[in-house]
């Protein structure tokens, strides 16, 4: 069994065991490494000053994306190349996105601007030319506090693109990936100061481990467990990290159904949505962060059970099964009896989720999906809401709700449901749906919104269902 | 060429950009170093019956805990009044007081030592509102007052009369750098502390003040701060001192850098304000009185208070002439942490006020705010004194407001505006104008001075030192460049220094807008006074070159760093040669400069002075869309429009212009602070606290100014531009307010800032289910559980 991690910073290789293993990337390269161009700030992936880039080997080459380097450790890694601000000139000058960035007043403090750069230099990594909405949503995971992001923006639209050279570019990928060739099939397993990693290269090694280790903390994205471990006191024992398991991280549609797996990112799932389902997508666009997208999973929302995880409302109305794979084989469960209480999952000690399973909707229904939160990116949900109907003739049908953050899981809403199905789609209707909505939920008052405010959200949210999709029939809709 | 007026990048921009630039906390650490962080008070107010450090005295890895009673001089400090102490004795005042300073070996032990102290303390009841302040009389300093006029013939002649209330929240600064600095121990007690301050000097003091040190043993260094905001004016000391503290003790370098959590939570920020008032106006809505009275929250010590409410105070007239008016103001002492200098200073709540009234007038009166705001703004040659008497002199509002509202057609998006609101059934708009004239000078005379050190080298290049300090805002750059014209040689010859109490004595803050009008003007009187030197040694070497011409600086011209007699161009000497030449004839080429500035005085006992060099101006129009059904607000257009005077770096001013009105913006819009009943600060990390992100920008943004010529009080002809520009993000708040007066059923529409989604849709459904509502004040907000 391998008792190390391999991977790289800026070109070089790094074997490391240990203690180091449980620390996360952005206090390797700052403390143990002296890289202190990436910074700390939140610790916990909500400002982006710790971007860094992260490249796997995929398809015979290395691919490159923004991660926050905060909440990554060093046993999510192996197997990885990570490209620091440090790593980014180019023969010691530096790069057209640096460039612009000095030309535009892209800096000012420069506290957040190692990670803005990261998250530029990643944009044009994959894109020839961007628009302003491009470089946005490049940087919406990064905080600036100085310069109102317009100097950004600017320097964003105008780097000498022909002069970009891609992260691939600058750092040949063929001996890397002959050299993760060589690690990742075997599992790892680290040992230090009573804590113990294990980093399984198949799904039967990672059920056979959790199984034998009962307390075993899984690891996929970290974009929830290592906030846990930065901010709420959570420190495992044993830790699983999946980041080998081949296999896991497709996003394809099989038989009316489409399938994510275990490993697969919310990027992943994104990318699918953007053409496919785009009302998906949108929800995709106000979750999170890049940096939080290319690390997070759909199987990890599901796992950490929050009643306002994004993807669930929409997983719920879906009528999504959650495969789990155990000791005893797989199992499938609907996700609308996945859930026992606040963070309680029907799940046995030794199982994982390996699939999700969405059945496609028919062409003939509508599918709204609603996050309210304080600021519109990057930021925890309020409230949230799915509602799929099939609405013929100006008859509903079908009716399928689910709210979020109105109670300690993700609520179907029964009764509105009842009440819903078989009237006329009119917006007395829909009033009235809103009224008995409020009486479904249990909401509470936090930092996030007042008790007040989400049932007023629950009820108002079944008229701009029906405001909006009624447009077209409506005057005036935006 | 001048290079002032050129878009030169920041000085530091290479550096940013590749990750190059160093902060406190990237400084290598020293062999030997400790980590330094604190034990806080977890109740909001108490007696502190028992502490038990035992425990955590025996964690490996600690090596020292000190209390109160390890200062070896006074635990007590403060700006203005001395109330605050760095270390509690038997009282704890806010959630987030430090009560134990921790010094360990490493990052682990020091988790672990602030688990093992074991406190008891004997709960007492805080307070954590306005309202309860008021009620216990529990205040800072004094109440104070600017009259004009008066006041009952202004009431009796009015034909309307208005009387609220104005709530806003607090703001945290959320510089992304924390509070950090490290210290290193020298001979003969001495320390050498570098510190993420934007006042060395102040830093310097209270080290020196809480140790038992001369100001002489101490000096502090500033190199840069990752963003300060005024956070960074009196709060880097606290963890300054801690530092210090350990050094001074250990013998040992030590090093604090805050976690963002905890910097959140101990920290203070922007004054939430609670004011009444009461406006007379006529027919037209032109105000004929204005009665005020402002509470500020300033937490448990007076920290700026006192300053941040004077200011509040010299800026609710804001653009608008006030002709009878009465302004109080009072400080209340509550149980949270200390509140501070923030951008603005209590010009923002002072503005926002007079901003609020505009809109109700003119709702109340059912006509165009904009015809309201410039039928009440200052005159140009009357109608133009302040209600604390000084003049406004170079009034540009009146251009600004025209101006601006043809250049983004205001009127006709008005039109638009309400025939949307007519139409619509999902979503309702809003715009508004609002503007700004700010004044520019600490209101506290003594501050307004600054010394700067400039060193020529023997080849030529130039070594700048004064009391700025940079964190983003560009005054090394402007300096750069104001130095650099004043011996017309290449920007790249002359580096700004770190900034030290060692190069640059009892300085001010960098703050108040105006470090480069203060320290570039010192900057610019030391190159004056070595020009002076230089010229006359290039006098007579010119002279003694040639046999045509006697010696004659009064001929000596500087251009393009040649250096010749004007009266033989043909005849130059390079600056780099000049300067070896005066080097060789034992000429000084070290000066300092210094500056103060003239002709400002307050005084307020009278509540009255010209406490202003002068005034930055200028305009906003904010146009927003509401979601009816969540209150989601998009900023959907801003067109700004400022007097800057003469620019000196156009780059580096569009940043701050841009910066400004977005943390102004973020300010009125989703920068919520969220307290428990305990007083506890729920929303201490960007996860729950929501300053603007990349795409809150507003989808359109046209940032522009006019030049002119007249600010000649002031360095180049240019005005100070930090602070101004972020009460220009105020219109985005009463484009909301404007926005809720289309379904507030006549009644005029209430809002606090933030105008978050909830604050927005609360309202909504409030004017939507009970059509009667509308016409009770405005409440705080509720403590959560």
């Amino acid at each position: 069994m391998r008792d190390y991690l391999l991977f790289y910073v800026n070109g070089q290789e790094h074997r490391v065991g240990g203690q180091d293993v449980f620390s996360p990337l952005s206090t390797y390269l700052r403390y143990g490494q002296g890289c202190t161009g990436t910074k700390v700030v939140c610790a916990e992936g909500d400002c982006g000053a710790c971007t860094v880039l992260i490249g796997r080997a995929a398809g015979g080459t290395v691919e490159y994306m923004p991660v926050n380097s905060c909440i990554q450790f060093l046993y999510q890694l192996d197997c990885t190349h990570v490209v620091t601000i440090e790593g980014l000139k180019v023969e010691g000058k530096l790069n057209p996105v640096q460039e612009a960035m000095v030309d535009f007043h892209g800096a000012q403090c420069g506290y957040c601007t190692p990670g803005i750069v990261v998250a530029l230099c990643s944009l044009f990594d994959c894109k020839t030319q961007a628009d302003e909405q491009d470089v946005k949503d490049a940087l919406t995971g990064n905080l600036c506090r100085c310069t109102g992001y317009e100097p950004i923006i600017r320097a964003g639209m105008n780097v000498a693109l022909e002069r970009v050279r891609s992260t691939g570019e600058l750092y040949p990928p063929q001996e890397m990936i002959a050299r993760f060739g060589e690690h990742q099939g075997r599992p790892a397993l680290i040992a230090s100061e009573g804590k113990t990693c294990f980093i399984p290269a198949t799904v039967e090694e990672a059920v056979d481990f959790k199984e034998k280790n009962p307390g075993t903390v899984i690891v996929s994205g970290g974009t929830d467990v290592c906030v846990n471990i930065n901010k709420r006191g959570l420190d495992p024992d044993v830790i699983m990290s999946l980041s080998n398991i081949a296999g896991l991280s497709d996003v394809k549609v099989e038989n009316s159904h489409l399938v994510v797996g275990g490993r697969a990112s919310l990027a992943a799932l994104a990318d699918w949505a953007r053409e496919e389902m785009p009302e998906l997508y949108k929800i995709m666009w106000l979750f999170g962060s890049p940096q939080i997208r290319n690390a997070g999973t759909l199987a990890g929302n599901i796992a950490n059970g929050s009643p306002i995880a994004d993807t669930l409302p929409w997983l719920f109305v879906m009528e999504a099964v959650v495969e789990m794979t155990g000791p005893a084989g797989k199992r499938l469960i609907d996700i609308n009896s996945l859930y026992k209480g606040y963070k309680q999952l029907d799940m046995a000690p030794g199982e994982i989720i390996t699939r999700i399973l969405i059945p496609l909707p028919e062409n003939n229904e509508t599918i709204r999906l609603f996050k309210v939160s304080k600021r519109q990116n990057l930021d925890i949900s309020a409230f949230a809401a799915a509602i799929r109907m099939t609405i013929e003739a100006g008859k509903i049908h079908s009716a399928k709700l689910a709210y979020g953050g109105v109670g300690p899981v993700v609520l179907r809403l029964p009764k509105t449901e009842a009440f819903l199905e078989g009237k006329e789609a009119a917006l007395t209707t829909f009033g009235n749906a809103g009224k008995l909505a409020r009486e479904e939920i249990t909401p509470i008052s936090d930092v996030r919104g007042s008790k007040d405010f989400r049932l007023q959200l629950a009820e108002n949210i079944m008229l701009k269902f029906f405001l909006e999709t009624a447009c077209g029939r409506e005057p005036v809709c935006r | 060429m001048p290079v002032v007026g050129k878009n030169l990048p920041h000085d530091s921009a290479r550096g940013h950009v590749s990750g190059e630039s160093i902060y406190v906390d990237d400084m290598p650490p020293a062999k030997n170093e400790l980590i330094v962080d604190f034990f806080y008070s977890p109740v909001a107010h108490g007696k502190i019956k028992k502490l038990d450090l035992s425990a955590a005295r025996k964690v490996p890895g600690v090596v020292a805990l000190f209390t109160h009673k390890d200062l070896d001089g006074e635990n007590l400090f403060g700006p203005i009044i001395q109330d605050e102490v760095l270390l509690a004795e038997d009282a704890v005042h806010f959630i987030g007081q430090p009560i134990v300073v921790i010094a360990a070996d490493n990052r682990a032990a020091i988790k672990k030592a602030r688990r093992a102290i074991k406190i008891e303390i004997d709960e007492l009841k805080p307070i954590l509102t306005i309202d309860e302040a008021v009620a216990a009389k529990s205040f800072i300093g004094q109440t104070r007052a600017i009259r004009r006029g008066n006041i009952k013939e202004g009431f009796d002649g009015a034909e309307h009369v208005i009387e609220g209330t104005f709530i806003n929240g607090g703001q945290q600064h959320f510089y992304l750098e924390s509070q950090a600095a490290v210290a290193y121990p020298g001979e003969h007690d001495q320390l050498v502390v570098h510190s993420s301050t934007q006042n060395p000097t102040e830093v310097q003091e209270v080290i020196a003040h809480v140790l038992g040190l001369g100001q002489h043993q101490v000096v502090v260094i500033t190199k840069r701060m990752g963003g300060g905001f005024g956070g960074k004016e009196c709060q880097a000391t606290h963890p300054a001192a801690m530092a210090a503290l350990v050094a001074h003790k250990t013998k040992r370098p030590a090093r604090i850098s805050l976690s963002n959590d905890d910097d959140m939570t101990v920290t203070g920020g922007r004054h939430p304000f609670q004011n009444t008032y009461k406006v007379g106006f006529d027919r037209d809505g032109r105000i004929t009185a204005l009665s005020a009275h402002l509470y500020s929250d300033g937490g448990a010590f007076a920290d700026l208070s006192p300053a941040v409410l004077g200011r509040a105070m010299c800026h609710i007239d804001n653009a608008y002439y006030l002709p009878n008016v009465e302004i109080t103001g009072t400080v209340c002492r509550t149980n949270y942490p200390p509140n501070t200098a923030f951008r603005g200073f209590g010009g923002p709540q002072g503005v926002a006020t007079i901003e609020n009234i505009m809109e109700e007038i003119a709702a109340y009166l059912k006509k165009d705010a904009y015809d309201i705001r410039t039928l009440n703004c200052y005159g140009i040659d009357d109608r133009n004194i302040t209600p604390y008497g000084q003049v406004f002199k170079n009034n540009y509002l009146p251009r600004l407001f025209r101006e601006l509202a043809e250049r983004c057609h205001y009127k006709k998006r008005l039109e638009e505006v309400k025939e949307f609101n007519a139409i619509s059934r999902t979503h309702l708009k809003g715009i508004s104008m609002s503007a700004i004239k700010f004044g520019i000078s600490f209101n506290t005379k003594f501050l307004n001075q600054a010394s700067a050190l400039v060193n020529i080298y023997k080849d030529g290049t130039i070594q700048v030192s004064t009391g700025a300090t940079e964190m983003g805002q560009g005054v090394n750059t402007n300096i750069r460049q104001l130095v650099a014209d004043e011996f017309t040689v290449d920007p790249e010859d002359v580096i700004i220094m770190p900034t030290s109490t060692e190069k640059n004595n009892n300085t001010s803050a960098t703050a108040a807008s105006s470090a480069t009008d203060l320290n570039g003007s010192a900057a610019v009187a030391a190159c004056r006074k070595l020009r002076e030197r230089l010229t006359e040694c290039a006098a007579e070497y010119l002279a003694s070159q040639m046999t045509d011409i006697e010696k004659s600086p009064g001929n000596i011209v500087f251009e393009n760093g040649l250096i010749y007699d004007n009266r033989r161009p043909d005849k130059s000497v390079s600056f780099k040669d000049l300067v070896v030449i005066a080097y060789h004839r034992r000429v000084s080429l070290g000066e300092r400069g210094f500056y103060a500035t003239q002709g400002v005085d307050w005084n307020w006992e009278t509540g009255s002075g010209t406490p202003f060099l002068y005034y930055t101006q200028g305009c906003s129009v904010a146009e927003v869309l509401i979601d009816r059904f969540t209150g989601d607000l998009r900023v959907k257009r801003v067109d700004l429009l400022m007097d800057i005077g003469r620019s000196i770096n156009p780059g580096i001013n569009r940043g701050q212009i841009t910066g400004g009105f977005i943390q102004g913006m973020g300010w009125v819009t989703t920068e919520e602070l969220k307290y428990s009943a305990r007083g506890e600060l729920l929303s201490h990390s960007p996860t729950t606290y929501k300053i603007p992100n990349i795409q809150d920008t507003p989808e359109i943004f046209n940032v522009d100014w006019i030049e002119n010529d007249d600010n000649t009080l002031n360095i180049k002809g240019s005005k100070a531009v930090g602070e101004p520009p972020l009460m220009l993000g105020i219109s985005v708040w009463t484009a909301v307010k404007h926005a809720l007066s289309f379904v507030s059923n006549g009644k005029l529409p209430k809002l606090r800032i933030p105008a978050t989604n909830e604050e927005i849709l609360m309202r909504m459904t409030q004017y939507a289910k009970h059509p009667g509502a509308g016409d009770e004040q405005l409440k705080q907000p509720a403590l959560l559980p």
